[in-house]
Parts: C-alpha cells; structure tokens; sequence
C-alpha cells in the first residue's frame, strides 16, 4: 500500500506537468483552430531561455519562469505568423504541415545554437523531502514535487481567472467558440488568435521550465516524446477544454506511473496511449460531457 | 535587361559549380596518380542526441589525429582525411550512413560508430561492400566476430561487467544486496547478461528494471527499487540517462551508494550530477597527469572540446593511427579497402589508449581499474592490481 501511495504522487506530480502542457496546448487548438506540432519545441525553447537566466543570475525561479514564458511567447508569435496567419482560409493540413516543418527547422536551429549536449540544471529548489505518516503508511514527498505541483495550480487558477475575468479572456474564449459570430461581435479575430496561440506557448514554456527543474536537465531534443503527452492529454480533454485537458494529463500521469509499479518501466507509453485509445473507443469525445465548452 | 541579368548569374553559378565539381573529383578520395594522394575514412558519430559527448569526442579525436599525421607529411606520401556524419545514436541512421560510405569508392575504412547496436547493424552492410569498420567503443561481445570487416577497440563487455560484479561491488564494497537499472537496448542487455552470470556465481542478490532509451522520468523505478532496500544502485547506460537516475535518487532522499557501468570517467556526467562524489565506475583508462603525453593530449583535447576527455575521444585518435599503421604497412602496395582489412588483421600496436592488440574475432581485451569521484575530480579508488590482490 505505501509503495502504491508513493508511486501515485510520482503520478500526480508527473501528471501535475503534463496538466499544464495539456492546458496550454488547448489553448493554442481551442482559439487558433488547428492542432500543432511545434509544442514540444516551443517547451524546450521555454526551458532554454530560463535555463540562460540560471546560468547568468543564479537559480531565480520566478525571473526563470518569466524569462521561460517570454521566450516561449515569443515563438508563439513567429509560429502564427509562419504557419497560421497566412492559412486561415486554406485547408487545414497546410498549417499542419507548417508545423512539422518549423518544428524540424526549431530542433535543429537549437541544436547549432545551444549544442547538441544535454546541459545540467541543478540546485534550483533545495533538495529536501517531507516523510508524512497516514495511518502507519509512510508517504516521501520531495519538495520538488510540491512546488510543481502547487505552481501548476497557481498557473491553472490564473489562466481560468484571466479568461472569465478579463476583456482579453473572454475575447479569446469568443474566438475559441465561434470565431464568425465573434468577428460579427467587433472582435479582431486574427490578433485574439495569435494573442492566444501565444499564451498557450508561453504556458508551455513554463512546462518546459518545469520539466527541466524536475528531471535536472535540458537539451535541444527534449520536446519531442513530451508534445506527444500533451496532444494525448489535450484529445482526452476534446481538445479545446482546458479543465478537461488538465484532467486527462493528471490521469496520463497517474495511470503511467502507476502502470510501471505493477510492470516494467518499459511499458509506460503502452498504458499512456493505451489509456486514451480505451477511452476514445467508450468516449469519442474525450472527457468533455457536452460539445462546445471551450477555453 | 533584367532577364539578362539573371541569365549570367545563373551561368555564372553553374560555371562555379562546375568548377567546384571537378576540382572535388581530383582532391578527394584515394589518389594513386601521383598527384594529391589522399585516403579519405568516413566517421559514424553520434553528434548530437543522447550520447552527443562522445560523439563530439570521437569527431575531435579523429581531428586531432589526422592533424598530426599530415603534419608530419603523412604515410608513405598518403594524407588523411575524413567526412563525418551524424548518426544520432540511432542505428538505423547508422546503417543508412554506413552505406553511404560504403557505396563511396574513394572512402578506405569507416571508423565509429559509438554504440554496439549501432555497429552490429552496420556488420551485414560492411561484411557485403569489404570496408573495415573500427570502432572505438563498441563492446558487445559478439559485434567483431560478426564479420572480418568489423573490429572494435574498447574490450568487451563479457570482461567489463564480471569485472563490476566481483571487483567492484563483491569486493570493493562488500554489497550483497543489487539494484540494476539498465537501458533496453543490445548494448544493455549485453552488459546485464554478462554481469548476472558473474553475480549468480558470486552469490549477490540482484534486482533488475530495464526502461526504453530516451526515457526521462525514473521516479516509479526507484520508488520501486528502493522498496527492496539494496545496498547499491547501478546503472548500465551510457547517455544523459545515468545521471538523471542518480539525480532523480538524490533528490527522493533515498541515500545510496553509485555505480555505473558504461559512461566512463565523463566530466559531463560529473557536470550533469547533484551529488557526484557518490559515484563509481568501471573504467580500462584514466588520464594520469603525471603522463607528460597523456596530460599534453587531454589538454589539447580540452582546449578543443571545452570538455575533459574520456577514453572515447581517446580511442578515436588510436583508430585513426591503427589505420595509419595499416597503410604504413602496405607500403608500395595498392592502398585497398581489402589491403588495410588484412594488415588490421594481423596488426599489433601500441595507442595512447594502451596494447591494442586484436584477438582473433577482431576486438580487443583490456583490464580494469576502479574509478571514482572526490570533491568533483575523477580519481583512481583502485588500479589495474587491484585483481591480484
């Protein structure tokens, strides 16, 4: 039982990481209105950028998770505008594929400019675990895992306040709906998309922030299996729903981890994929209990 | 007027490229007319992905050695040089690679690539085009004898991981109790099948998990390994992965001794560690400052790599010399890709990496010595008597 306690919260923080990714990456599909490619590069470029902060004031987290989000923001906008802008009318595999190639075009550039080798991200949050007894069970938490987990949900609540609260937000979640209708309401469609397409990269960055901190390393090719989990978690979400996103990557993170405990490590895409077909078949909708709940 | 104009730069470019083409046709490749005799070697290295360290290390080796070769006005006339591509650490590149050089007549030899997996796909592609491929690390046991073409210079897995199992943690560190995490790969499995035999044989209770290579999250795994309550943890991998499994150990608090069996004495791996000093590894060479040659060779390396060597940038200037050597060794003879199989064949010869003298199937063996780090250095914990003693 504690080995199971334990191997759930390595699920839940693993799974707190892939929440983020799955929401911002839901964001950039709800109000831009096509899947993307280029996510986990968009990450990588986020975990680079603070990793460039660490390395030239010290392990300053939130100036990090600025810098990571800023620079994640920033190719947000050159991906809009190479691959979405142009390609509003067009049919959608033309942006697709503009996204598999700016992907490529990202990950190779990165590794000319950062180097092809992995670089260590160390120290950033004191390494101290917390031992908690729950009725004779014995359950370590890292302090890590707590941060992360406590950032994502500080990130999420901002995100859910910032689109029902503001102008921008509602804005953004009027496009994500019915981008004619909000065009019909006065509504710069094109300039709430690529502000969306932005943000949902700027979260994104933050994942990337995070997974480096929370696996001590960044490299120029660690987006790759990490987009993959996100567009998995968002398609459990239907896509567009952040809540729902959120939830299918706490429960990729959790069935994955919870997977290798009973089995071998070797077989953590198995249940992670395997999870979603088997939902998919039951639900085609993913987890979203009605068509049209967006951002 | 325009028209015009775009007419004669495009003339002019194809005029340049003509030139370009047929000025490449005499200066590359394998030359016996008398002109610019040159043999040119393709390089199969990981230069970036996982194993990027050593690939970069293999490339700067090969430099380094050809450099000095032609500075010295070369072999019997002959210079060197060599193209080198980019395999990822991934063997179907590799073997796409491979054929590449091995459908270019000009390329004498192909030297790499890093990982045994990588090199036993490329064995059928070698065996059939007759082109020797060297490797400076591949270890497999059964990788050389797969083809006359291939042979390998890093010793073998078969002596390395019994070595771990008796010396280091029988009785280095008295362990009783084992956890093994190791990479699925034929490299890995290599390297576990050969250490349990050694193991069983000693009586050591050993726990093993395995993941898939690129894997990053091992938080379920040591979860599960510290279950068991092992007296050491040990890693057979030889990428980013090593050090993200002691650090990812670190940092659940779970306060156990290191061992690794693949990545050598890396300064990467000290650089990429929370807490290196923990660690220990097998390894067939170290660096001895005391060396004059040896510590002028790793400088240079340095300056030129911005990393420490290990003994793969260090095997890759050796193969670059073993080939030089088989050239020397032909003489006025026809310089072939069949005539440097056989002198490599019977060749005995002496790197900055040691004896390198090839058993029959085309590898070599070497011994062992127990390193470790102190407050951020490699240092020597036991020698190479260590097995007499």
């Amino acid at each position: 039982m504690e080995y199971f306690l334990n191997q759930l919260v390595n699920g839940l923080c693993q799974g707190a990481i892939y929440a983020l990714m799955a929401i911002g990456y839901s964001v950039i599909v709800g109000v831009v209105g096509m899947v993307t490619f280029t996510y986990g590069e968009i990450m990588m470029i986020g975990a680079f950028s603070a990793y460039y902060i660490f390395q030239a004031l010290g392990n300053n987290l939130p100036l990090a998770i600025l810098a990571a989000f800023a620079g994640a923001f920033l190719i947000g906008v050159i991906v809009y505008k190479l691959c979405y802008e142009k390609f509003f009318n067009a049919p959608r595999h033309i942006s697709l594929l503009c996204t598999i190639g700016i992907s490529m075009l990202i990950k190779n550039l990165a590794q000319i400019v950062f180097g092809p080798e992995t670089k260590p991200v160390l120290d950033v949050i004191e390494n101290r675990t917390f031992t908690v007894m729950l009725g004779g069970i014995r359950l370590d938490i890292k302090l890590l895992q707590i941060v992360v987990i406590v950032l994502v949900i500080v990130l999420a609540g901002t995100l859910t306040l910032f689109f029902n609260k503001t102008k921008w937000g509602i804005a953004l979640r009027a496009v994500s709906q019915n981008k004619d209708a909000a065009y019909l309401m006065g509504i710069n469609v094109k300039r709430t998309a690529l502000i969306g397409n932005c943000i949902g990269s700027g979260l994104g960055g933050i994942a990337g922030i995070l997974l480096s901190i929370y696996y001590y390393s960044v490299s120029a090719t660690m987006g790759g299996a990490y987009s993959m989990k996100a567009f998995a978690a968002s398609v459990l979400g239907g896509l567009v729903d952040i809540r729902f996103s959120a939830l299918g990557g706490l429960c990729i993170g959790i069935i994955e981890n919870l997977g290798i405990a009973v089995s071998a490590a070797t077989f953590r895409d198995v249940f992670a994929f395997g999870f979603l077909i088997l939902v998919l078949l039951i639900r085609p909708q993913g987890f979203v209990s009605k068509k049209g709940v967006r951002v | 007027m325009r028209r015009n104009r775009l007419w004669a730069l495009t003339m002019c470019g194809v005029a340049a490229f003509s030139l370009v083409a047929c000025s490449g046709g005499t200066g590359a490749g394998t030359a016996g007319d008398g002109g610019n005799k040159v043999i040119k070697l393709g390089g199969l290295a990981p230069l970036t992905g996982n194993y990027a360290e050593y690939g970069k290390g293999f490339q700067i080796g090969w430099d380094m050695a050809i450099e000095e070769i032609n500075g010295a006005g070369g072999v019997n006339g002959y210079t060197f040089e060599i193209e080198v591509k980019d395999t990822q650490g991934d063997a179907v590149v590799s073997s796409n690679m491979a054929t590449n050089f091995a459908e270019d007549e000009d390329v004498m030899a192909i030297l790499g690539d890093f990982t045994s997996g990588a090199c036993k796909a490329n064995a059928e592609i070698v065996d059939r085009y007759g082109i020797v491929q060297l490797s400076p690390s591949a270890s497999a046991p059964d990788y050389a004898s797969m083809s006359k073409y291939c042979f390998s210079i890093m010793g073998r897995q078969d002596s390395e991981a019994p070595y771990l199992a008796r010396y280091i943690l029988d009785k280095y560190l008295g362990a009783k109790k084992i956890a093994v995490i190791r990479v699925d790969s034929d490299w890995g499995l290599s390297c576990y099948d050969n250490f349990i035999q050694e193991a069983d044989a000693l009586g050591l209770d050993v726990t093993v998990e395995k993941y898939a290579s690129g894997e990053k999250d091992f938080s379920s795994l040591i979860t599960k390994m510290r279950s068991i309550d092992p007296d050491v943890l040990v890693v057979m991998d030889q990428g980013d992965s090593v050090a993200a499994i002691f650090n990812q150990a670190d940092a659940a608090g779970w306060d156990i001794q290191h061992v690794a069996l693949g990545p050598g004495t890396s300064e990467q791996l000290i650089n990429q560690l929370t807490d290196p000093d923990n660690l220990i590894v097998t390894s067939p060479f170290f660096f001895d400052e005391n060396d004059e040659v040896l510590a002028s060779w790793a400088k240079t390396f340095e300056e030129r790599a911005g990393f420490a060597p290990t003994i793969h940038p260090a095997e890759a200037y050796d193969t670059v010399y073993l080939i030089a050597n088989a050239v020397e060794r032909i003489g006025d003879g026809e310089i072939t890709r069949e005539a440097i199989q056989q002198q490599l064949d019977q060749s005995e010869n002496t790197g900055i990496t040691g004896e390198l003298n090839f058993t029959e199937d085309g590898d070599i063996i070497r011994n062992y010595m127990i390193c470790g780090v102190q407050n951020g250095e490699w240092v020597v914990l036991e020698g190479f008597d260590y097995v007499n003693e």
